[in-house]
């Protein structure tokens, strides 16, 4: 058997996707000044144009009507009061930590875009009220952390949720807590490797190829193997995480887990620049 | 070794000329003709006018494989992924990368000898990548087209511009992608760009003086029998698609060129497109002159699903039932294999080779018999296979000895979305979407297919689809790339896996090529922004 410890892992996630992608190029700046006003507000053509963007580049992830799929709720952000110009910023730069890439596209399909949000934003959001974010906490504390990570304390087996509040809707956190094999990230994609002495491990999946894998077991120890070394490999559709029920987290406790998770919106790692020392 | 202190102690200026004493460095279509017949060069995209990417070299055998190592890696220092086939002309390679970027590299050592930039527009429309297949070359002049729909011909020694055409506007949606194709006094292009509702069309232009010889619109027109297949009225035809992004095939014989062509735009959405759409999604055969069409076969009439028949087309003499057929075959995009006769056009055997949800069979006609619940619509419609298809631009190659077609194979399916959306130049005018379905397993195979019956012969699966070509050799291997990096050499008759390498990053278009230099045999592959040269072990 042969095993490599603590080693890089590429995403897969970017493995399977680059070849769909332009180039890596730096993203075009903000447009300055702003305009004060969306050039394609209210025009019914651009609109148009504007939902076909929209649905062909966002929708897999804010779901079709923009309500929001794995990526967060676009309704409530427009009804919470998001300008024009921090939408545009968001899509020019991306959010780092999340799922939300920096984009190339020119300004105009931003704006087409925005005109389109703009457009159907006028209805109720999505989002239900959050519950007791501190009781959430101490649920989360006692439930989730050893296996999520949050503002690097807690486990390191399943994602890091510091900015899932930013990150995910309030429909997609339900889905993911209450049926987490529904959709698995692409690093956690539950394994069992079978070793030629009969050792099963377990673990979320980090990347793979025809002749090799790579994961994390439970004991959070990064585990890489050639699969001519293994007896067997074994994919399981179910997710590592267990599914929480309502006889395992009622409505009120889960209501109140999410509105814990909806502070989570990130911290700032920048240390700031020390003096020198005399 | 001489060369490569040679080259490094050298200004580029002076390996030109060291080059040239190497060898005439100067092409005829007659030496493209003759295509691998001689082992260190490779002249033209497909190897040969056949496309068989099939080398008859066998240095490298099935027993000694394994001591397959690298010898040289050129990185570009550049963004962006190779999806050119490199050609190789007396020790010299030439290739072609993305963002509109060219090379010539001393094929012993890696090193770069010139390199050439074309600036890239900043309105440029784009739908996937500024992507290039490679160069054409003749006489001692490289051809290349460009991201922003220009064609180029460079000095084959200096890299210096010699002419630049423009194709067509970039600035509303038009590009080119495709490696020329170089025939008798001409070198053959075609356009791309049909995500943006451009008018596809193939031209054919003079080597010397740039000037355009014929052009073969793959949308008709009026005045075009094929135009019948089109809304009379409007100008849906002037926004038809039909790219052309893959390079085509030329039976010399016939003195015929092949081109797949491109789906019909817009993509999804086709109430406003009534009628098959001629000559989109189709195969194509062009007289070699005048660009007339001697025939040409739909393979889906009226497409719907983005499944641009833009693969290889690969021609080959069978025998079927008993008689000599000149063939073309063709594995497409929407999931079936063909063989085709090459003089008729007429279909000899239709044969899905993954999983097809959309059409039941071929018929007698060659029309496809089609199922039900496959038009896209707002609510979405699942089909398989997915937009990219059962196969794609990556070429294919046939084992003429062992009648074998290898193929390179997506399992894949996705929900197809359509809705209107009004035509705006330099606007993606897709009118629709596709999604990857939630509980959607998809996965890659390198298959060997019988173009006499259509058969799989075997198959080795991937955990993930691959967009890797495949090149075999005479002496039984067949090399192809799983979707993750991976180089792979199989034994050509059982599919058994007999050795492979991690390169790093993702293989496309084409897997590579092999020549001999200096008495040993080389395996070029191009990976990610990467050329790595194995040969084996000393």
């Amino acid at each position: 058997m042969k095993s490599w410890r603590s080693i890089l892992v590429p995403g897969l996630f970017c493995v399977f996707t680059s070849g769909l992608l332009v180039a890596q190029q730096a993203p075009p700046a903000i447009p300055d000044p702003f305009p004060a006003m969306n050039p394609h507000a209210g025009d019914r053509e651009a609109i148009r144009n504007g939902m076909s963007l929209y649905r062909s580049r966002c929708g897999d992830c804010h779901g079709l009507d923009a309500n929001g799929y794995r990526g967060p709720d676009l309704m409530a952000l427009i009804a919470g009061g998001a300008t024009d110009e921090r939408l545009f910023q968001t899509v020019r730069k991306g959010v780092p930590g999340t799922e939300m890439p920096a984009s190339n596209m020119p300004d105009d399909q931003i704006f087409l875009v925005l005109a389109y949000l703009r457009n159907i934003g006028t209805v109720a959001a999505s989002d239900a009220p959050a519950g007791n974010a501190a009781h959430g906490a101490q649920l989360f504390a006692a439930q989730c952390s050893s296996c999520h990570r949050v503002a690097g304390k807690g486990g390191r087996l399943g994602p890091d949720l510091t900015r899932v509040g930013s990150a995910r809707s309030h429909a997609a956190l339900v889905r993911e807590i209450r049926n987490p094999g529904e959709v698995i990230a692409p690093n956690y994609e539950t394994v069992t490797v079978v070793t030629r002495d009969g050792q099963r491990i377990r673990g979320a999946k980090k990347n793979e190829d025809t002749f090799s894998i790579q994961f994390m077991d439970q004991r959070e120890r990064i585990q890489g193997y050639l699969k001519a070394d293994l007896q067997d490999v074994i994919y399981e559709p179910a997710s590592l995480m267990p599914a929480f029920g309502p006889e395992r987290l009622p409505d009120a406790d889960l209501n109140d887990v999410i509105g814990y998770l909806g502070t989570l919106r990130g911290v700032d790692v920048n240390i700031p620049v020390q003096p020198a020392q005399e | 070794m001489r060369a490569i202190i040679g080259y490094v102690a050298l200004a580029a200026a002076a390996c030109a000329v060291s080059l040239a004493a190497q060898g005439t460095g100067s092409i005829t279509s007659q030496e493209i003709a003759e295509g691998l017949r001689d082992p260190g060069r490779w002249l033209t995209y497909g190897g040969d006018y056949s496309s068989q990417r099939h080398s008859p070299l066998t240095q490298i055998t099935p027993a000694n494989v394994n001591r397959l190592v690298p010898q040289w890696t050129f990185q570009t220092g550049t963004t962006g992924a190779f999806q050119a086939t490199p050609l190789l002309v007396d020790g010299v390679l030439y290739v072609t990368g993305f963002n509109n970027n060219a090379w010539a590299i001393d094929a012993r050592s890696g090193r770069q000898i010139w390199r050439y930039r074309r600036d890239i527009p900043s309105d440029l429309h784009n739908c996937c990548g500024a992507v290039n297949r490679g160069f054409a070359v003749l006489g001692d002049r490289l051809f290349m087209t460009t991201i922003d729909a220009h064609l180029v011909a460079l000095d084959m020694k200096t890299g210096s511009l010699l002419y630049d055409v423009e194709l067509a506007d970039y600035k509303v949606g038009y590009s080119a992608t495709v490696a020329p194709l170089a025939v008798k006094d001409k070198i053959i292009i075609g356009i791309a760009g049909a995500e943006f509702g451009i008018r596809g069309f193939i031209d054919a232009y003079d080597p010397m003086t740039g000037k355009r010889d014929w052009r073969f619109w793959t949308v008709a027109g009026p005045g075009d029998p094929g135009f019948a297949t089109w809304p009379q009225t409007g100008d849906a035809y002037k926004r038809g698609g039909g790219s052309i992004w893959v390079t085509g095939s030329y039976d010399p014989e016939q003195n015929l060129v092949f081109f797949g062509t491109g789906n019909p735009g817009p993509d999804y959405y086709s109430q406003n497109r009534e009628g098959d759409n001629l000559y989109t999604a189709s195969l194509v055969a062009l007289d070699a002159d005048t660009g007339k069409a001697k025939w040409h076969y739909q393979f889906t009439p009226h497409d719907m699903h983005d499944w641009d028949s833009t693969q290889v087309p690969v021609l080959a003499d069978l025998t079927i039932n008993g008689q000599p057929r000149k063939v073309v075959m063709f594995a497409n995009r929407n999931g079936f294999f063909y063989t085709i006769d090459r003089v008729t056009g007429k279909v000899i055997v239709a044969k899905p080779f993954v999983e097809t949800t959309w059409a039941k069979e071929v018929g007698p006609t060659g029309r496809p018999v089609l199922l039900p619940g496959n038009i896209p619509d707002e609510n979405g419609t699942k089909t398989c296979p997915d937009l990219g298809g059962g196969t794609n631009y990556m070429s294919p190659s046939f084992d003429p000895s062992t009648r074998t077609f290898f193929v390179t194979a997506r399992e894949t399916c996705a929900t197809y979305y359509s809705w209107e959306q009004p035509f705006q130049p330099g606007v993606q005018w897709e009118s629709g979407a596709t999604q990857r379905p939630r509980d959607q397993k998809n996965f890659g195979a390198l298959r060997a297919i019988d173009p006499v019956t259509g058969a799989r012969k075997w198959e080795f699966r991937y955990p993930t689809v691959s967009s890797s070509g495949v090149l075999s050799t005479a002496s039984g291997l067949v090399f192809n790339a799983d979707g993750d990096g991976n180089i792979l050499a199989f034994d050509s008759r059982t599919g058994k896996n007999l050795w492979h390498y991690q390169t790093g990053s993702g293989i496309r278009s084409t897997e590579g090529t092999t020549y001999m230099l200096d008495g040993r045999q080389y395996l070029l592959v191009p990976s990610g922004s990467t050329l790595v040269a194995f040969a084996l072990m000393q």
